[in-house]
């Protein structure tokens, strides 16, 4: 069977700087797959990449087994996204948001609002006339993953799906992806709780600089006895001494 | 601590790009070569005239500066930048310094003024019947009377319009009593305390009176008195009321009351929303009702929505009362139709000409979902074209009420014509829309200094999407026919229906290769200052 998500030799460029520079990655099907780097390696743009939402300078992206290039419409019909940036509708409310993008994804009225209100349940969101702009940061979060799950997808590209949520919420939106998992479908996430990807994660693949430096099992990684926050910093070369302030 | 707000907003909206800079300097140019040209008329008018006339129209000119720069923000829904308090107060910054820059930040909203003063002073110097340098004391003060009275009215304004249930109200009173006297003007009805009120113009005790008063050295050291009296008065009130806007809690007065169970009004709202998902399928039908839902509780739309009935008939109806229906005869004929285009043209500004505005970073998911972008714009255009209707039947009410002739004919007509224009408008917006896309924020209802652009925008777009309308127009007048009009309007909707498909066509292509920058530009939040 073919990768969930297979990439060969991906680059974008803003100006001079590289952003993504020549990254291959191998997904299987039905892994929980953590994608790790520090701040500005490049984890957003190829998820952004991944998705469509901006075009790759280079490189070939498969998802799926089908080529993005050509079958675009048809991967985002199969794709769950959860972007860091907010995909959310201010002015509507939570189950008025979740049935829009039901009914996006193709899926019938009815059956659009039935969802919409078992993921509202689901998410312990309540029903009311409350509209997303005035939901704290965690609810948003709650309606942004719930929205990802309407039509069913096969893979679930995440980014920081859990920033802003407290314990109970986290592990609600956990214990939902790892039922995902379970029934076969694939997760791609991103964070910078590595507690997160150690709980969650099978296999990962470390970004820095724009590169893959590091990319298997979870277990490969840690081997050596390390554990993942030292492998982490050795391997994106963050654990050299800083200077200090004298005024600080 | 002033140049590092001032500086933080320069750098703040470096970004535009080189196309959203070149055209924002295009349109700049073109709205303030209007004003240019009108100060140069001022320099004229006052470079030549006579005392007497001076002393009897000064003073009413200076009333028209002062109601253009504290009404016109309100009513073009553009009041200007302004300091975004939410993201200062957490600095321990004096509110004095604060209210500085917001001061400062009035010229904004009243720049077109300032070069008609410019023009005005000028000619006072020409003008050997004046000394010019009298005037320049008494119009300082008279622009810092006009600064601090345009900061407390907004910051006044923003509190109660940030007000559910209220705003909308109080927008239709503020016309109201725009429209009343204009009314009482044109109509020929002269009321007895008119006569007195009218005297009452050439009275010291106007602000404007003593800055005129002051400038042809009238009534010596009272006028310049009472000229810096109202400075200070306006500067208490200014300072009141934006002390009060920083203890304001705009989200707490926004926010959804809760309610137990669904009330009658929401259920009709509910089905008003849920209509277009019975005549399109979807994702058609979704993207509609998502607009319709979104847009009716966006406070900014819903302000310029009442704008659109309520200017439209500020404007335009004392045109067509009492004395003056013969003499403008032909926009009586076709008043509905006149109004009903201009709301088409008002609402432009918050849905066709920048479609993505309201939904800002949400917008990548009409980049996300598995459905071509232009049932997106499709959806969007209908929705906004649903609203349009919609001004159209209460422009019909409301012209009823007021028993300006029109027949079902003309009824029809406006429809029609409504139609045509919209083709041609919403096909021009789409591509704006993903040309110069700009993230609105809802809960505003006015942003920043939109005011020059969208005005330039009318001049450049407007004239050329209702010209075949205006040639089916002179078709009729031209051979006398019905038939002719509706033949040309006919075509004039082939026309459009192709010119709207290419535009399309265009936007998709232009979205797809900018979708990038569209994210970003929608996504890119304000610096201090929030502006445009």
């Amino acid at each position: 069977m073919s990768a969930a998500i297979l990439v060969r030799d991906l680059r974008k460029s803003y100006g001079l700087k590289a952003a993504v520079d020549g990254v291959d990655l191998e997904v299987p099907r039905g892994s929980f797959f953590g994608f790790l780097g520090p701040n500005g390696a490049g984890k957003s743009t190829t998820i952004r990449m991944l998705t469509g939402l901006i075009p790759a300078d280079s490189g070939t992206i498969e998802i799926l087994g089908l080529k993005l290039s050509e079958n675009e419409l048809a991967i985002k019909q199969k794709i769950g996204l959860v972007p860091d940036e907010s995909l959310l509708f201010d002015r509507l409310s939570g189950v008025e948001f979740l049935e829009f993008v039901g009914r996006m994804y193709a899926l019938p009225r009815p059956q659009a609002i039935e969802r919409a209100r078992g993921l509202m349940d689901l998410f312990q969101l309540q029903v009311d006339r409350k509209i997303i702009g005035e939901y704290s940061k965690g609810m948003r979060k709650r309606v942004a993953m719930a929205a990802s799950l309407i039509h069913h997808p096969d893979l679930f590209l995440m980014d920081e799906p859990f920033e802003g949520v407290d314990a109970v919420g986290a592990r609600l939106m956990k214990d939902i992806l790892l039922d995902q998992v379970k029934r076969g479908a694939t997760i791609f996430l991103t964070t910078h709780v590595l507690e997160v990807v150690e709980r969650l994660c099978d296999r990962v693949a470390i970004i820095n600089e724009g590169r893959i430096v590091t990319s298997g099992a979870l277990s490969d990684l840690r081997a050596s006895g390390e554990s993942l926050e030292d492998a982490f910093v050795r391997l994106v070369g963050a654990g050299q001494q800083t200077g200090r302030l004298e005024w600080l | 601590m002033i140049a590092a707000i001032l500086r933080a907003q320069w750098l703040s909206m470096r970004m535009g790009g080189h196309r959203g800079r070149s055209f924002n300097i295009l349109t700049g140019l073109i709205w303030y070569g209007v004003w240019v040209v009108a100060a140069s008329l001022a320099f004229r008018l006052v470079s030549t005239a006579p005392i007497g006339p001076l002393r009897t129209f000064l003073p009413l000119a200076l009333l028209g500066v002062c109601l253009y720069w504290q009404v016109m923000p309100i009513m073009s829904a553009s009041m200007g930048s302004a300091l975004d308090l939410r993201k200062l107060l957490a600095y321990p910054i004096p509110h004095g310094k604060l209210f500085q820059v917001e001061v400062l930040l009035r010229l904004t909203t009243g720049a077109e003024m300032l070069l008609v003063l410019v023009g005005g002073v000028a000619g006072l110097f020409r003008n050997p019947a004046t000394r010019g340098w009298m005037a320049v004391i008494p119009v300082l003060l008279f622009v810092v009377f006009n600064l601090l009275l345009a900061s407390g009215a907004r910051s006044l304004l923003e509190r109660l319009l940030s007000k559910r249930k209220i705003r909308e109200l109080l927008v239709f009173l503020i016309f109201m009593l725009w429209m009343v006297p204009r009314f009482i003007f044109v109509t020929g009805y002269r009321p007895a305390w008119l006569g007195k009120w009218s005297h009452a113009i050439d009275n010291a005790a106007w602000p404007w009176t003593a800055t005129a008063w002051a400038i042809l050295g009238q009534a010596g050291g009272y006028s310049y008195l009472l000229l810096v009296c109202w400075t200070l008065l306006a500067g208490w009130f200014g300072r009141l009321q934006f002390e009060r806007n920083l203890r304001f809690d705009a989200v707490a007065a926004q926010s959804t009351p809760q309610s137990n169970g669904a009330s009658k009004l929401a259920a009709l709202a509910d089905a008003f929303y849920r209509f277009p998902s019975v005549l399109f399928r979807d994702p058609l039908g979704a993207i509609v009702e998502k607009e319709l839902r979104s847009l009716s509780r966006t406070p900014r739309y819903r302000m310029v929505f009442v704008m659109g009935f309520s200017f439209g008939l500020m404007v335009w109806l004392p045109m067509i009362l009492g004395a003056r229906v013969r003499a403008n005869a032909q926009l009586s004929a076709h008043f509905l139709t006149v109004v009903c285009v201009y709301a088409l043209t008002l609402l432009g500004q918050v849905s066709y000409w920048n479609s993505f505005g309201f939904d800002r970073s949400a917008a990548q998911i009409f980049f996300a979902v598995p459905q071509p972008l232009s049932r997106t714009l499709l959806g969007k255009n209908i929705a906004a074209l649903v609203f349009v209707y919609l001004e159209v039947l209460i422009l019909t009410a409301v012209t009823s009420l007021f028993r300006v002739s029109f027949g079902v004919g003309q009824f029809v007509e406006t429809l029609l014509v409504i139609g045509v224009c919209s083709l041609y408008m919403m096909g021009m917006g789409n591509i704006t829309s993903v040309q110069y896309p700009r993230a609105l924020n809802p809960e505003r209802v006015s942003q920043g200094g939109a005011s020059s652009r969208f005005q330039a925008l009318v001049f450049l777009l407007y004239p050329a999407s209702l010209l075949p309308v205006f040639l089916a127009y002179l078709a009729r007048y031209a051979f006398n026919s019905d038939l002719i009009f509706y033949m040309v309007l006919a075509f004039a909707a082939v026309i459009g229906g192709v010119v709207y498909w290419i535009a399309m066509e265009s936007a998709v292509t232009t979205a797809i290769e900018r979708r990038e920058k569209i994210i970003q530009a929608l996504s890119t939040a304000d610096g201090p200052i929030s502006a445009d």
